[in-house]
């Protein structure tokens, strides 16, 4: 597994797709619209406490950048046949699962390395303009526990469904899932936005952060009166965070063994 | 390592059958694989190096049964295997590809997996082109990447299926002689429907033909089994109707034709003395199917 996350994360890492597609989403986020990252650094315009502010920033950033991470992973899995690479590797005794799992992390971190940095950049960027040096101890908490589990549960996916379907068709139904399931309003339409199996993080937002918004009165996690799905939605406690980690965790290892099953098991019998 | 094949079937989506109850007993030594495309050959390496499962039958390498985890993982700890149709990562460097295949192989001690890598990098002679990235490589130079790779990690078992394909003259002698002198006490099955590399290479052949096994035994054997079914033919007039052609070269006042067919296929015909090409075609052509002037 370590080989194989060693190699892959080298291979990733390298792409200038994993650089350029972000950096273009980052530039063109700033010169569309009024967004937090250009507000972070106007006293007149940014939130007055630091916790919002990077909570705020991760909000912004995570549901931007996960798209093209998403994008970005989608070919990692089956390229290793289209590259007829893959009978090299399974005559190997290295295991297929460990290797599935090492492609897993290795590929998902290497493409998570601008999120990261994008994020952790603004955030030290605002903690010296604002003198709030607390705000870097929150943008590491609130990278553990929102980004983390919601690239990993990306990941899973985007890694494992192309075996199922063409990587760029998987591509447009994730950028559809990803605006239906974390932007779209719960009582506009049937959505897991603002549901436990939110990968965006709103129970932890809400739960764990106690961010409610940049002004203090968004609802990122809980029922929304006339909504459907509402019982997804219980009113969001420290526990039910954690047990919105687990369940995205749970549902990204299961897209895994999904992967293992199809990739593996399907191929070698007729 | 001796490879016991008893009654292997192998039947692909749709109903294809690739392997159709194969018996074969593969010796340690060099031991060649020959029969046309389609024959079943790259499924039963792929059977081999555990990467492919049988519909049916049963397989043992050196004692370990294919059809369970722990013996396909016994058998792939001293497996080398280069496939027909060989893929490389266009990303990585030949030093790298090769490091990245002997890690999953096991070789952990990072000094002797270097120096395995650089040995074998000049074995095929790619010491020069090491650092760069095999994006930019030539088919010749893949395969010959692909020829280090299932030389990592000393393989007692070498599973090579059409391994000349894609290389120049000046490298199938190289890979034939270096694979002859790397044998010795291990078992090398050589796939391949390049007669040639086997009569250089291998003692011991199979044929086959439609899954199913068309000869065993010696080169020799294969050789005489087209004895008295070997004429020389010289016309100046259309190609002879009877027998498989195997060559036809220009010669005075016509084309000289070299044809197997069980009975002379003109009173001008001479018998001459069979080649191991001869012999691959008596056993996989039958006498009624044999195409006329082919």
């Amino acid at each position: 597994m370590i080989a194989t996350l060693r190699y892959e994360f080298r291979m990733q890492i390298r792409k200038r797709s994993v650089w350029i597609v972000p950096a273009l989403t980052l530039v063109l986020f700033v010169l569309i619209g009024g967004s937090l990252l250009r507000d972070l650094f106007d006293p007149a315009e940014r939130p007055p406490e630091a916790k919002t502010a990077v909570v705020g920033l991760a909000v912004q950033v995570h549901a931007l950048l996960s798209i093209g991470f998403g994008c970005l992973l989608a070919d990692r899995l089956v390229r290793d046949d289209r590259l007829r690479v893959a009978p090299i590797l399974d005559a190997t005794p290295a295991s297929r699962a460990a290797r599935l799992v090492g492609k897993y992390l290795g590929a998902g971190t290497a493409t998570a390395v601008p999120i990261a940095a994008a994020y952790f950049g603004f955030a030290i960027a605002y903690a010296i303009n604002s003198g709030s040096f607390p705000a870097v101890l929150w943008a590491l908490a609130t990278f553990g526990v929102v980004f983390v589990p919601g690239l990993l549960f990306v990941a899973a996916f985007a890694l494992t469904l192309p075996l199922v379907m063409p990587a760029p068709l998987f591509r447009v139904l994730f950028v559809g899932y990803w605006l239906w399931g974390n932007v779209v309003p719960p009582d506009l339409m049937p959505t897991l936005s603002r549901t436990l199996f939110n990968p965006l993080g709103g129970y932890p937002l809400a739960g764990l952060l106690g961010f409610h918004g940049i002004d203090g009165a968004e609802v990122w996690a809980g029922p929304i009166p006339g909504a459907a799905l509402n019982v997804l939605r219980p009113e969001p406690t420290p526990l039910l965070a954690w047990l919105s980690i687990a369940l995205l965790l749970a549902l990204a290892a299961a897209a895994l063994a999904g992967g293992h099953w199809v990739r593996f098991s399907e191929r070698t019998r007729s | 390592m001796t490879i016991e094949i008893t009654a292997l079937t192998k039947t692909y989506r749709g109903g294809v059958a690739a392997l159709d109850g194969l018996d074969l007993t593969v010796p340690t030594g060099m031991f060649g694989l020959l029969g046309a495309n389609g024959a079943g050959k790259t499924t039963l390496m792929r059977i081999l190096a555990g990467i492919v499962r049988p519909t049916a039958g049963r397989v043992t390498v050196g004692g370990h049964d294919l059809a369970t985890g722990a013996g396909r993982h016994a058998v792939q700890q001293s497996l080398g295997y280069l496939p027909q149709d060989l893929g490389v990562y266009p990303d990585l460097t030949a030093r790298q590809f090769l490091d990245y295949v002997a890690l999953l192989k096991g070789m952990d001690d990072p000094a002797v997996r270097r120096r395995r890598v650089g040995e074998l990098l000049e074995v095929v002679a790619l010491t020069a082109q090491a650092g760069r990235r095999l994006r930019g490589f030539s088919g010749g130079m893949r395969q010959r990447v692909g020829i280090a790779q299932a030389l990592l990690a000393d393989p007692q078992l070498l599973i090579v299926d059409e391994p000349t394909a894609g290389l120049d003259p000046e490298e199938r002698i190289r890979f034939r002689t270096l694979l002859s002198q790397f044998a010795g006490d291990r078992t090398v099955v050589l796939s391949t429907h390049i007669v040639e590399d086997i009569a250089q290479t291998c003692r011991e052949v199979a044929v086959l033909a439609q899954g199913r096994l068309a000869f065993r035994g010696t080169v020799d054997d294969l050789t005489q089994r087209a004895a008295g079914q070997v004429w020389s033919l010289v016309t100046s007039g259309p190609p002879p109707s009877e027998g498989t052609v195997v060559s036809a070269l220009p010669h005075e006042g016509g084309m000289r034709y070299r044809i197997v067919a069980p009975t002379a296929p003109g009173a001008e015909a001479t018998p001459v003395d069979p080649g191991l090409e001869d012999g691959y075609l008596a056993v996989t052509v039958p006498d009624e199917r044999r195409p006329v002037g082919r």
